[in-house]
């Protein structure tokens, strides 16, 4: 990848960038709540479990594909994806916030990446409900149209993912910034492998049913720091 | 229909298998839902439809003699239901899915329920076997007005027997399509033996399932009603159950559920059923007759 195009992306997935992903734990919150998520290590392997089985060939896959449309300037691909995206998201909370956040990476994409007609076109999409605009079609496209490949943006938006659940923890659980980087560092072999190994071929599915279940709780919980 | 049988001289075990077949079309007959036209070839067997009380609901079992399915079996299930019909769909025990060096066992459903038609899908559980092979395809179409109750659930495998999550491959696909084109896709491939296949957390229970209730007839204000029933339902015995409930991106509720014990999966999956029926339709829980 050459310089320009890094730097274009990075913004896109850095902390600065307006996502609000600050505001969401993504079920985190309630399964910290029902005790199923007490430390470091817990934690670790709570989201090993959800980038392995509920992501890689879900979202990171999504993610994959975007990117190749993103490439291409296949609108049609993009719309695609994210409608199957949609259908798999059989939470209220974490559907609306993937879509949150996609809507505002698009927005910005599509008005600052200027020349690139596949963003605009997909940013008019979501602005008449013609797709959903969740995150992972959003970022890939995004990064696909900054000439980032496939396995890079699915790194990159894994480890968009895997930060912001430390982020979360590191507000719910007894957590320092040191061992959040720790934590961090473990999964970076896994994000790795999934970015290189999964393949476009790939069905979308996925399998997180403890996660999936305490998603679906937090908005029973009676007292929150997070929105999801 | 089966396939023709050879002679042992030209038998070659990639043929082994049934392909059975299973199509019931019903319809609406002096307020009361009948089988207007069926097809079945082996394992299946067709029973006539009970009526359990006055609402006209047709009761079907499928029915497979064998108890389950091994490698090369290839059974389809089509259901048809007209307009206004009413069908409760169950099956009289467990899917067992036995062992196969090779072949995968495929189960396809596909149904296509009319306008203003509900169906209550509510089979047993399946029972991966240890080193067993299965595929499983759920397809529902959903015409205006059209209602389905929906229940899918997995055990572990047999766990009298300490065979826990040993199948080789198991691969389920949910989809549920409405009229206006929007859908819900649950579909998961579990290949233990992968980095990107193995059960992960969920090992530590026994029994997973969902349950989709899902129709463009119902006033938004139910199913926020259904949702938070649903939901404190879910909320007991923890421990022994660990339940959510949300609303999918088609007008209905979707719920996962992991149980520890069978006795607790039909615990829940009556409490949840009780409570969609009664929410829905003001009908009390089903009282059916299996054994």
């Amino acid at each position: 990848m050459n310089t320009r195009a890094l730097l274009e992306g990075l913004r896109f997935t850095d902390t600065f960038f307006p996502s609000g992903g600050y505001a969401y734990s993504s079920g985190l919150e309630a399964a910290v709540q029902a005790g199923a998520v007490k430390d470091a290590m817990q934690l670790a392997a709570y989201v090993e479990d959800l980038l392995r089985g509920g992501m890689s060939r879900r979202e990171a896959l999504a993610a994959k594909l975007a990117n190749r449309a993103g490439l291409t300037g296949q609108l049609d691909a993009a719309v695609k994806v994210d409608r199957e995206l949609e259908s798999t998201k059989l939470g209220r909370e974490s559907r609306l916030a993937s879509r949150q956040m996609g809507r505002q990476v698009i927005k910005v994409a599509a008005d600052q990446l200027l020349g690139k007609t596949v963003l605009r076109g997909y940013l008019d999409a979501v602005g008449t409900d013609r797709t959903p605009g969740h995150l992972a079609v959003s970022l890939g496209l995004t990064l696909g149209a900054c000439g980032w490949k496939g396995d890079e943006t699915v790194a990159a938006f894994l480890y968009q993912t895997a930060m912001g659940f430390i982020s979360a923890a590191m507000r719910l659980l007894p957590i320092g910034q040191n061992e959040g980087q720790r934590v961090l560092g473990e999964w970076l072999p896994l994000i790795d492998r999934i970015s290189r190994e999964i393949s476009t071929e790939t069905l979308m599915s996925s399998w997180s049913p403890i996660q999936d279940i305490y998603t679906m709780r937090h908005g029973r919980l009676e007292w929150r720091l997070f929105r999801s | 229909m089966s396939p023709p049988r050879k002679g042992h001289k030209d038998f070659q075990t990639e043929s082994v298998g049934r392909v059975g077949e299973l199509r019931l079309d019903y319809t609406r007959r002096d307020h009361k839902t009948i089988i207007a036209r069926s097809h079945c070839t082996s394992p299946w067997h067709l029973l006539p439809p009970i009526y359990l009380d006055e609402t006209g609901m047709a009761y079907t079992l499928l029915l497979n003699p064998s108890g389950g399915l091994v490698g090369g079996d290839h059974l389809s299930i089509d259901l048809s239901l007209d307009a206004g019909t009413h069908v409760l769909i169950s099956a009289p025990s467990a899917n067992r899915i036995y062992r196969s060096l090779g072949e995968v066992s495929v189960q396809e459903v596909k149904v296509a329920v009319g306008a203003g038609a509900v169906l209550e899908w509510f089979p047993e559980h399946t029972i991966p076997f240890g080193g067993s092979r299965y595929r499983q395809t759920l397809h529902v179409k959903l015409a205006r007005g059209a209602t389905i109750l929906l229940w899918d659930a997995i055990a572990s495998g047999r766990i009298a027997g300490e065979e826990r999550w040993a199948f080789t491959s198991l691969e389920n696909e949910i989809l549920i399509t409405t009229a206006s084109g929007n859908s819900i896709l649950e579909r998961f491939a579990l290949d233990p033996a992968t980095d990107l296949g193995r059960i992960g957390l969920a090992e530590e229970w026994d029994y997973v399932a969902s349950l989709y209730v899902v129709s463009d007839a119902v006033p938004s204000e139910t199913w926020s009603r259904l949702e938070a029933r649903l939901g404190s339902i879910l909320d007991e015995h923890p421990g022994q159950q660990l339940g959510g409930v949300s609303m999918p991106a088609v007008p209905g509720v979707s719920v996962k559920l992991l149980t520890r014990t069978a006795p607790d999966l039909t615990r829940v999956l009556d409490a949840l059923w009780a409570a969609a029926r009664a929410e829905l339709w003001n009908l009390p829980p089903v009282a059916w007759r299996k054994y």
